[in-house]
């Protein structure tokens, strides 16, 4: 465990103090970042309910795009454990997908369970980066993007245009299927994107059976969706201001609210590695970060405090994507015993303690 | 006319639900004053923000604008409400009738769920004006919304019914609408109509089409000049628009395709 305090070192009772004396004094504080285990995402709720304080994940923008859309129209959605074991065909799209093991386990296989059980596997791309090791049938995307790609392709699934273009060839396929999955990463896709994609799959299982597998972010990004959820009835970017959760996805968005001179004091949670935020030093910041990180020095922020990374030098339940579960994951490296290493969720709550000692609430 | 003079700089977002002719009307100016509409856990009140002056009427003028001026005439149901100055997100949301005018921009989702009355933004309107919040059904659900500058992007996202007239939009405008007429007498940005189902555009100009609208020739209808007809008061730029031969284009085949766009042959 290391702390420092305006570029100095510092023991953790007095980084928790310093970090309990600035956001004490603010009037508006953001806690971004949450790229964290579920205890510190818990504490981390707690801690912004006492204070009053705003929640905005990293993950904001992939959570929204998936949100946006499953809010509107709903979602037919099936898990990856399925898509292997059933699925004759594939529709992969945009680039994301093809980063990792996914579609190489996907194309090892065919379909083993299910009406589509001994029949081969297709496997086709729509604005994918071509990937020459993996055998698959690649259609080029609009110049547009993706979004207008995938709008394009729906009308020629609906009959709305015909003719001899490869999207009438992509939408016959489509439909020859018997257990499709089309793979997409609602980031990439966008909003409107991806409520387009799911209005495709809709108009498929009129005559076929067709899902999306939908690609989690990195960041825990659905770990805070549930945790916030059960914790506050909302979607993430909730604020506590007024004594009560109030959702509103403009209003709390961490970057925005910086930009514009809103917010006047932050703490940036990051246990698991996250992309450095470009406001960080722009206003007064407590930054929560993994043990060994870029982020784990002294001129990160105001306050810093190093907590065990969960899954490495801690337990902690994560989101694991494998699964599309919260699963509890063990710390790998026995080296330290957990007495000697701070959990962000720890760190958090004395920082709450501390605040509600001062007399600080809502 | 009651006035509401804004004292200086606001420190925070403020939300003015319900801060309305109606709801303001039963108040002494010290009962008014300790209304609270502040965002932040430092309770900041109606009395801390403005100068209060209340005669009963049912015409609230409020002196003074702000970006940070959040829901200004949300829920109006009566009477007339006007800004000097500018708003910030969602003015007028589910607005049912009344009158409301601001004299400078507002921000994102301007008339999101309004149902009545009408709202007039003499600068610019941000993103989604006219549009859906979160998890909402619909943008504009019945009012007529008249932004005398530019709007930004995704201009009557979701709108279900109700005019939307504008100078300018930006991308994506009328995407996934689902009802309602949209008239922009200057350029839309690219993409217009993005899985609109039902629905009337009309523009001066665009930027790219989508594939997924088709052009249907240049029909004369009675509905553009019933149009026009009715848009002479509201405005003048954009009901000219409608005097010429208009380009019909019908979309967004993506989805039921019921929707169209019309531009100047």
């Amino acid at each position: 465990m290391a702390a420092w305090v305006k570029g100095g070192a510092a023991d953790i009772g007095a980084a928790v103090e310093a970090a309990a004396d600035l956001l004490a004094a603010s009037r508006v504080p953001v806690l971004a970042g949450l790229s964290a285990e579920v205890s510190a995402l818990r504490a981390a709720y707690r801690l912004a309910e006492t204070l009053g304080a705003s929640l905005d994940p990293v993950s904001g923008p992939s959570v929204y795009a998936e949100l946006g859309a499953l809010s509107a129209g709903g979602a037919m959605s099936t898990t990856r454990a399925e898509t292997i074991g059933r699925a004759d065909v594939v529709l992969i799209v945009g680039n994301r997908p093809w980063d990792g093991e996914l579609i190489a386990e996907i194309a090892a296989a065919a379909p083993s369970r299910g009406r589509a059980a001994g029949s081969e596997r297709a496997l086709l791309s729509l604005g994918g980066p071509q990937n020459g090791a993996i055998r698959h049938v690649a259609y080029a995307a609009e110049s547009g993007g993706l979004a207008i790609s995938l709008g394009h392709l729906r009308a020629f699934a609906k009959g709305h245009l015909a003719g001899e273009a490869a999207f009438a060839d992509l939408a016959k396929r489509l439909f020859a299927a018997q257990y499709g999955v089309i793979i997409y990463d609602p980031e990439e896709v966008g909003e409107l994107g991806a409520e387009m994609l799911q209005g495709l799959i809709r108009d498929l299982n009129e005559s076929t059976r067709f899902f999306a597998l939908t690609l989690a972010d990195p960041f825990q990004g659905r770990a805070a969706v549930q945790l916030s959820a059960w914790t506050t009835g909302q979607a993430p970017r909730v604020g506590f201001g007024r004594h009560q959760p109030e959702h509103d996805s403009w209003r709390f968005d961490s970057a925005r609210q910086i930009a514009a001179g809103e917010a006047d004091a932050a703490l940036w949670l990051a246990s698991l590695p996250a992309p450095r935020p470009a406001w960080l030093g722009s206003l007064p910041t407590i930054a929560i970060v993994g043990e060994g990180s870029q982020e784990a020095a002294g001129e990160t922020a105001e306050v810093v405090i190093t907590v065990g990374v969960p899954g490495q030098s801690v337990g902690g339940a994560l989101w694991n994507d494998r699964r599309g579960v919260i699963a509890y994951a063990e710390a790998s490296d026995p080296s330290k015993t957990q007495a000697e290493t701070e959990t962000a969720a720890g760190v958090l709550t004395r920082i709450r303690d501390r605040l509600i000692e001062k007399g600080v609430s809502c | 006319m009651s006035t509401l003079r804004l004292r200086g700089d606001l420190p925070e977002r403020v939300d003015l639900l319900n801060i309305t002719p109606l709801a303001l009307s039963g108040l002494s100016e010290a009962e008014a004053g300790k209304l609270a509409i502040g965002t932040s856990r430092r309770g900041l009140t109606l009395g801390d923000v403005f100068e209060i002056s209340l005669d009963g009427s049912d015409s609230l003028v409020i002196e003074g604008g702000s970006s940070r001026l959040d829901r200004v005439g949300a829920a109006l149901s009566q009477g007339a409400i006007r800004v000097e100055g500018d708003v910030g997100q969602r003015l007028g949301e589910g607005m049912a009738a009344g009158t409301l005018t601001v004299t400078g921009s507002a921000g994102p989702y301007a008339g999101t769920g309004a149902t009545g009355g009408t709202i007039t933004i003499e600068g610019d309107a941000g993103d989604h004006a006219g549009g859906a919040v979160y998890a909402a059904k619909a943008g504009l659900d019945g009012a007529t919304l008249v932004i005398k500058g530019a709007a930004g992007d995704h201009l009557g996202d979701r709108m279900r019914r109700g005019i939307i007239l504008a100078g300018s939009a930006g991308a994506y405008a009328g995407s996934r609408m689902i009802a309602g007429t949209i008239v922009v007498s200057g350029a839309l940005g690219d993409h217009p109509g993005y899985g609109m189902r039902r629905g009337t555009l009309i523009a001066g100009s665009h930027g790219t089409l989508l594939p997924t609208f088709v052009e249907t020739g240049t029909p004369d209808l009675v509905f553009v000049r019933l149009l026009a007809q009715s848009l002479k008061h509201l405005g003048a730029a954009q009901a000219s628009l409608l005097g010429g031969t208009l380009r019909r284009y019908s979309g967004d085949l993506a989805t039921i395709g019921k929707g169209e766009l019309f531009v100047p042959a």
